[in-house]
């Protein structure tokens, strides 16, 4: 699930920043619990004070945040010198998931004073729910000016162990419970830790409910864990936890109803949903899903034994012609891989509108993902929800039934990169042309050397330190299972998957299994890559400078000099099939100098490589009908439907038509039934092909009704009365 | 559509001549001088093909005001009351929030005046398409009980230049345009046929689309996206027979009968689709098929 466990821990992170810290004795009594003792406390701060910081002090603690506002603006103009007021401020609209305006107001407590660390906590806070490195930073900042800010060590200790770090994420926890021993939260982490290994946890749940018997918030804090180690059944009951000792947090009913919906269980979802936002809790996560779950009524479901698919009425007459026995194979291959069947049908939900697909993933929009698996709910991009050829739909769904499968094996106990590299190896084991290509980040990682050791690989997913490392974190793993699979076989990858599951660590896995030390197993990695992509890396520069030689010549018509160099061109990076490739640039010189034959190689490379240009191929598809290969066009026109099937009657028509004459009716079946998912310009005629495709299947009483279809359009259409009578009279 | 099938079934005796009007205007630059003039020459090599059409095309500079205003005089004496009368046309619009005006050297061509030429044609069978942007600023000075008007944009404020024109080109040259089978091109047809490939382009395309087709033949009323029996839109354009496919024919006594069986048939089968809606669906099927088979069964008599 690409670029998933970013936005997760950006939706569950929220949690940590909804903590803040009204003064005492407010503060104390709602840390102990003491509900009604807090309430009066703030109902006196409102009533009785006469400083608009405390009043807003009142107000926030009494959830009135509209009131808050105003009094903290105030509180600002009377003291515009003053940093604490603007980071109570930014405090209060963090717990209102307005994290922006928190940001700003933090950055002028630190403009108004230096080195502030109430203000670097907040940015800590800001940051960590955008998952970025600076959340770490600036809590090390807070803290080195202020050794008493518990809430900044509680925040490493939640951060660490947001890495997979459990042991530094413990130390954290022990530092700031030895500043306070009363840091509640950091007792959380300490059971979480515990839970998360099923240990019991009742050491630290029981000290925490001895402080306070209400706080709900450790076992939220839980499930933010158990949720993004996807271990979703496990973090949905310690939601359920939280609100059984605290029905009031309303976070909580969210991100409850928010894993609810992930799961599929919508009606429960809804319901939690519902009461989050009645309640008050109006974040944009909570209102996107319940806006979408409205919209659930513009899907179709279909049912098979094994499937649950759930598609836009607009698109189902099209996509399930290629997602059904897509996913069915799919899921026949993984059965025979994994030697396994799941309990229950793998549901599968296609979106059109990718904005949909990121709130049903994260409840937000922004989603960089294509697919995103919870438990046996698949969630991805239609095909029509990116530009085409922007993403291959048949290569993502396999990527996240793989994550189906592994999870599911492993009990969600997996590792980011072993988890993610099965999936990237599985792509590519299905179809060599399908997968992602070896891209220009990788070639920098490789060459900067930035890849990390194998032992650290799921620092790369989770707090990534430059931009494209979660892309390049993917082709690692990718090609680091890849490496197993070549040179211990695919049934070494098994026994790795078992023993994740059996809980041991990467490092203790790659000793036991692999028979060697992490460090030596990286080094042996590297060397096999090197002999793979070493080249291109090498080259690359040289590669970029040459090619953009060529696309000048290709300006300049200058098509015998692109020819004497695109092949060594082409070696230097035979992966390049984005715009500007050489394959297409040699293959329209060749076509220049009337040499048909060598355009098509060059084009049939560029199909195998992994091409995705529609267009291009359907220039190679032509010539290969041109020169009288059909079978060869047809296969090239059909590589069209795995990644971009929609939009295209004349496609479907034209590959239906060379499968009739290849004598495939069933393949002609499919494709003038996609003609006719097209909404075609003219039905009868799709109706009648149809006719003609069942009927050359042998299906002789559907070829019959899509005549009736056929001349419903058009009583007058003289092949479909002829092809009617003859299956009537007979 | 059905009833066109009949007319030419029945020969050409009751309706007169096919008057087509091209007029592609200004293009601003390059790029749009020549892509409305190619359109504006694919449109006319596809109506010459008609014969007896009636075909006057005028792009460039040819298209002034003073010439169309000239050539529509001449055709109010030609045209006869059964001819029908189409106008195309091709380049800019605008809209300055009162009147539409399409771009043509010299002083451009208001809605309104073009209405007035058109009111004085004697024929009652009348299409306008009008493909340029702020297209759709125009209906409400075109529209008239008989006269079809097609926009390529639903009002004045769709400013972007379209490409509605290339794909009703298109339709004039493509047979699948002729969903019915019946032979005859109708403009209805043909508006169906650009509409959704305009749809499809900027869907694929993923771009914001801005320009969005209506048509409107009742003389009164809004304009519509999609023509149809619920909104009352969409008859007249379904009789105005923009182009013929197949040619005309005469028959004999005996087959003049199975001619008007045909027609009978065909009227049943009409007939039905609109009870298809009040009966349960597998009756529906089995009735249609029956009444399909019996015209297949008369067809082909018809051809022996």
């Amino acid at each position: 699930m690409k670029f998933l466990l970013l936005s997760l821990f950006c939706v569950t992170s929220c949690n940590w920043a909804a903590a803040p810290a009204p003064p005492s004795p407010c503060e104390d009594h709602r840390k102990h619990g003491r509900r009604e003792a807090a309430t009066a406390c703030f109902n006196n701060l409102v009533n009785t004070s006469k400083n608009p910081a405390l009043i807003a002090e009142g107000f926030w603690g009494l959830k009135n945040y509209k009131a808050a506002n105003e009094l903290f603006r105030k509180a600002v103009a009377a003291n515009p010198k003053d940093p604490h007021v603007r980071v109570r401020w930014g405090r209060m609209y963090l717990d209102h998931f307005q994290k922006v305006d928190a940001a700003g107001l933090f950055e002028e407590a630190l403009e108004l004073k230096e080195n502030y660390a109430p203000a670097q906590l907040g940015l800590a806070l800001v940051a960590s729910e955008s998952f970025e490195e600076k959340a770490v930073e600036m809590a090390k900042e807070g803290l080195k000016n202020d050794p008493t800010l518990v809430e900044a060590q509680e925040l490493l200790a939640r951060l660490a162990l947001e890495e997979g770090n459990e042991l530094k994420a413990g130390e954290e926890a022990e530092k700031a419970l030895k500043m306070s021993p009363e840091a509640l939260d950091a007792m959380a982490v300490m059971a979480t830790i515990h839970m998360l290994n099923d240990r019991d946890a009742s050491e630290w749940t029981n000290r925490i409910l001895k402080i306070n018997p209400s706080y709900g918030q450790a076992w939220s804090i839980a499930a933010h864990f158990f949720v993004i180690n996807r271990r979703y059944e496990e973090g949905i009951q310690m939601y359920y936890k939280a609100l059984e000792l605290d029905s009031g947090l309303l976070e909580t009913k969210s991100d409850l109803g928010v894993n609810l919906m992930r799961l599929g269980r919508d009606v429960e979802a809804r319901k939690l949903l519902e009461e989050a936002f009645a309640g008050g809790y109006t974040s944009a996560a909570t209102v996107n899903t319940l806006k979408l779950m409205d919209s659930y009524k513009n899907f179709d479901t279909l049912l098979t034994p094994k499937t649950d698919i759930r598609l836009h009425k607009k698109e189902t007459a099209l996509l399930k012609l290629y997602f059904q026995p897509e996913l069915e194979r799919a899921i026949a291959t993984y059965e025979a891989k994994y030697k396994f069947k799941l309990k229950e049908p793998v549901r599968l939900e296609v979106y059109p509108d990718h904005e949909d697909f990121a709130v049903r993933t994260m409840g937000l929009p922004g989603l960089g993902a294509l697919g995103v698996t919870f438990g046996t709910v698949v969630a991805m991009d239609s095909p029509s929800g990116r530009k085409p050829g922007a993403f291959h739909w048949a290569s993502t769904l396999w990527h996240e039934l793989d994550h189906v499968y592994v999870l599911t094996a492993t009990q969600h106990r997996v590792p980011r990169w072993f988890a993610e590299g099965m999936a990237m190896h599985e792509e590519t084991a299905n179809n060599p042309e399908w997968g992602d290509r070896f891209s220009v980040e990788g070639i920098t990682a490789i060459r900067d050397k930035k890849l990390l050791p194998i032992a650290t690989l799921d620092a790369g997913f989770v707090r990534p330190k430059y931009p494209a490392q979660v892309t390049v974190s993917y082709f690692q793993a990718g090609k680091i299972c890849d490496y197993i699979k070549e040179r211990w076989g695919f049934d070494k990858l098994l026994e790795m998957m078992n023993a994740f599951g059996a809980k041991q660590t990467t490092e203790q896995i790659v000793e036991q299994k692999l028979g060697m030390k992490p460090e030596q197993f990286d080094i042996e990695f590297l060397a096999w890559l090197n002999k793979q992509v070493g080249n291109t890396v090498a080259h690359f520069e040289e590669w970029r400078k040459r090619l953009k030689q060529s696309v000048a010549l290709m300006k300049e018509k200058k098509y015998d000099e692109i020819l004497k160099d695109g092949h060594e061109i082409r070696d230097l990076y035979p992966d390049y099939v984005e715009a500007g490739n050489i394959y297409e640039m040699m293959a329209t010189s060749f076509l220049e100098k009337k040499d048909t034959e060598s355009a098509i190689q060059e084009l049939t490379a560029y199909a195998k490589i992994g091409g995705r240009d529609r267009d291009v191929l359907k220039k190679l598809g032509k010539l290969l009908e041109d020169k009288g290969n059909k079978q060869e066009a047809a296969a090239v026109y059909d590589r069209i439907n795995y990644f971009y099937p929609m939009q295209d009657e004349e496609l479907h028509r034209k590959l239906g038509d060379l499968w009739m004459d290849l004598k495939n009716a069933k393949g002609a079946v499919r494709e003038f039934s996609a003609a006719l998912g097209s909404k075609p310009v003219d039905p009868a005629l799709a109706y009648y092909n149809l006719a003609r495709a069942q009927k050359a299947s042998g299906n002789k009483d559907d070829a019959r009704e899509s005549l009736v279809s056929a001349l419903e359009n058009a009583p007058g259409f003289k092949p479909a009365q002829k092809m009617l009578l003859e299956l009537t009279d007979k | 559509m059905k009833w066109i099938s009949m007319l030419l079934l029945m020969a050409n005796a009751s309706f007169g001549a096919s008057w087509y009007v091209t007029i592609s205007g200004l293009g601003g630059d390059l790029e749009y001088e020549v892509r409305f003039a190619g359109w504006a020459t694919d449109l006319d090599k596809s109506l010459r093909n008609i014969p007896d059409a009636q075909v006057n095309t005028y792009i460039g500079k040819t298209a002034t005001k003073e010439t169309l205003r000239k050539a529509f005089a001449e055709f109010a004496g030609k045209v006869k009351p059964d001819d029908s009368f189409a106008v195309f046309l091709i380049g800019h619009g605008t809209f300055d929030g009162t009147d539409y005006k399409f771009n043509i050297p010299g002083p451009d061509l208001s809605a309104a005046e073009l209405a007035g030429w058109m009111d004085k044609l004697p024929a009652t069978r009348q299409l306008v398409v009008n493909t340029t942007s702020a297209g759709g600023a125009s209906i409400a000075a075109l529209q008239r009980v008989n006269r079809t008007v097609i926009s390529a944009t639903r009002s004045g404020t769709e400013k972007n230049a379209t490409l509605f024109a290339r794909y009703f080109v298109e339709a004039l040259r493509d047979p699948s345009a002729d969903t019915d089978k019946n032979e005859t091109l109708s403009a209805l047809e043909a508006f169906h046929y650009a509409d959704q490939k305009t749809v499809k382009f900027y869907e694929t395309q993923k771009r914001l689309a801005t320009e969005h087709a209506v048509l409107e033949d009742t003389g009164k009323g809004e304009a519509v996206r999609a023509p149809s029996a619920e909104n009352g839109k969409g008859l007249t354009a379904g009789r105005f027979p923009l182009m013929a496919l197949g040619n005309a024919r005469k028959f004999s006594p005996e087959k003049t009968k199975l001619v008007e069986k045909k027609q009978d048939i065909e009227g049943q089968i009409d007939k039905l689709k609109y009870e298809k809606a009040a009966m349960p669906s597998d009756e529906y099927r089995k009735k249609l098929a029956g009444l399909l088979v019996e015209l297949a069964r008369t067809q082909e008599e018809l051809d022996k």
